[in-house]
């Protein structure tokens, strides 16, 4: 069983093959175009999209050696994000489907997030919770079978990595700048400055207190030191990233606590932030749960996620119909 | 019209009257730095105009499409991530802002070559004290 699966939900055009459920190749548009001409990769036109979705899959079918005509299914995201760039893997995907005459899957883009973590082992067991934390994404995932999964709690306003950048732009970094915020974060002390950790009912998040919490503590004290900022980065960094790991912690904490599950994973972008990296693995020592992280490059948005959520597909028969569109908004 | 509140309870009534003032407008823009409370304040708004979705932060998905409890789409936007107006035409914002439904707008300087002739503005500013400050315009 050979599949191609292609994933362009946001800013990455991706294509990957699985064979026998073993990944061959998993092609990223911004590391090939940067190999291929040096440039600098336009970060959301769909016409991006377009111009590199032909090389990418040919990459990947080469790199993966499997010819066109030995593909058994075409895979893609149908959704969630946003509709310029899915029309293009969705178009492309049914266009390929049609012309060798084999099935096509759809393949929702949080689904998939989880299920990278079948790509390689160790993998979870049944049922597990998945955090998935990214720019665009803050949600806790019972799952209970790879096609059965339940959003328990995600956030009501930003996501969480959305509040690392904001909090970075408040700070003057650059956009996006939470990657930033976790290196300076490593110098810092985590306590020197407190914020509210936010009140939200069950196992729901808020993210959009802290950015405003954050802006009026700037506003106070650089006004009595205009250099504020500059001479205590890495401890305001420390503590924002240390108030946001809680926050996330607490819920997943309370998530395990009410369903009796130890077996966590987490998923998505900020899953390779090093704060929560560390105090994921301490709270589970500390709590006897088995914590499963993926490698990084499987947490970031790619399509070797999206070919592995359609084996699961691919093995129950549930193909997708020539007439299917995107859904921006689609949900688990 | 300026308006001011400082508790988070308060904003289901500033959307009443923001909605009494902006209604023949369906494009409305929304200034304001980084957590003054745009998506906050937009928020309570589509409550106000019966969304039943949930209301989260486009910043990520750029539009976001929420639906009313009469079935009328609304859509909220964030620019931010916009790097020019060539992006926000690919998206299809000319499109949304004709469709005659309710767009409501954050950071909409990023793309102020296609505002249309019409809209209804609003700033929003976080005081010192923690109080809000709406300021609105009707414009065309």
């Amino acid at each position: 069983m050979n599949i191609l699966a292609i994933e362009s939900s946001c800013d990455e055009t991706s294509a990957a093959v699985l064979s026998n459920g073993q990944l061959l190749s998993n092609v990223i548009a911004a590391q090939l175009i940067h190999e291929q001409y040096g440039g600098v990769v336009p970060e959301l036109a769909s016409r991006a999209h377009q111009q590199h979705i032909l090389p990418v899959v040919e990459r990947a079918l080469t790199e993966a050696n499997i010819p066109k005509n030995a593909l058994s299914a075409v895979a893609f995201t149908r959704g969630p994000g946003l509709l310029g760039s899915l029309l293009v893997g969705a178009s492309f995907a049914k266009a390929l489907a049609l012309g060798l005459n084999i099935p096509l899957i759809e393949v929702n883009h949080m689904q998939a997030h989880v299920l990278a973590h079948f790509i390689e082992d160790p993998a979870p067991a049944f049922p597990f919770l998945c955090l998935t934390v990214s720019g665009g994404h803050t949600q806790i995932v019972l799952v209970r079978n790879p096609l059965d999964m339940e959003v328990i709690g995600q956030t009501q306003d930003d996501a969480v990595g959305e509040a690392f950048d904001k909090s970075a732009k408040l700070l003057n970094l650059p956009y996006p700048g939470g990657p930033l915020i976790d290196r300076y974060a490593k110098a810092g002390n985590p306590l020197a400055y407190r914020f509210p950790l936010g009140e939200m009912p069950g196992l729901d998040y808020s993210f959009s207190g802290i950015k405003t919490a954050i802006l009026y503590f700037l506003r106070d004290r650089t006004s009595d030191n205009p250099a504020f900022i500059s001479e205590n980065i890495a401890d305001i960094c420390a503590s924002i990233q240390y108030t946001l790991v809680q926050m996330l912690l607490i819920k997943l904490k309370r998530a395990s606590r009410e369903t009796g599950i130890k077996e966590i994973a987490i998923a998505g972008g900020v899953s390779a932030n090093s704060g929560l990296r560390t105090a994921l693995t301490q709270l589970g020592t500390e709590l006897g749960w088995n914590v499963y992280i993926p490698r990084f490059e499987y947490c970031t948005d790619n399509a070797a996620m999206i070919a592995k959520a359609a084996q699961f597909k691919f093995e129950q028969g549930d193909f997708t119909s020539q007439a299917v569109s995107p859904l921006p908004r689609m949900a688990l | 019209m300026m308006l001011h509140f400082q508790r988070l309870d308060e904003l289901d009534t500033v959307a009443h009257q923001l909605l009494a003032e902006g209604r023949q407008h369906r494009v409305w823009l929304f200034e304001g730095d980084m957590g003054a409370g745009k998506t906050t304040l937009i928020k309570a708004l589509c409550r106000a105009l019966g969304v039943v979705s949930m209301v989260q932060s486009p910043t990520f998905s750029i539009v976001n499409e929420y639906t009313t409890h009469e079935g009328r789409p609304v859509y909220h936007f964030d620019c931010y991530r916009l790097r020019n107006e060539a992006e926000a035409l690919d998206i299809g914002m000319e499109e949304y802002f004709d469709s005659g439904n309710y767009c409501l707008v954050e950071w909409p300087q990023r793309v102020a070559a296609l505002w249309p002739a019409t809209y209804y503005q609003i700033d929003i500013m976080a005081d010192v004290d923690g109080r809000r400050t709406v300021k609105t315009q009707l414009v065309g």
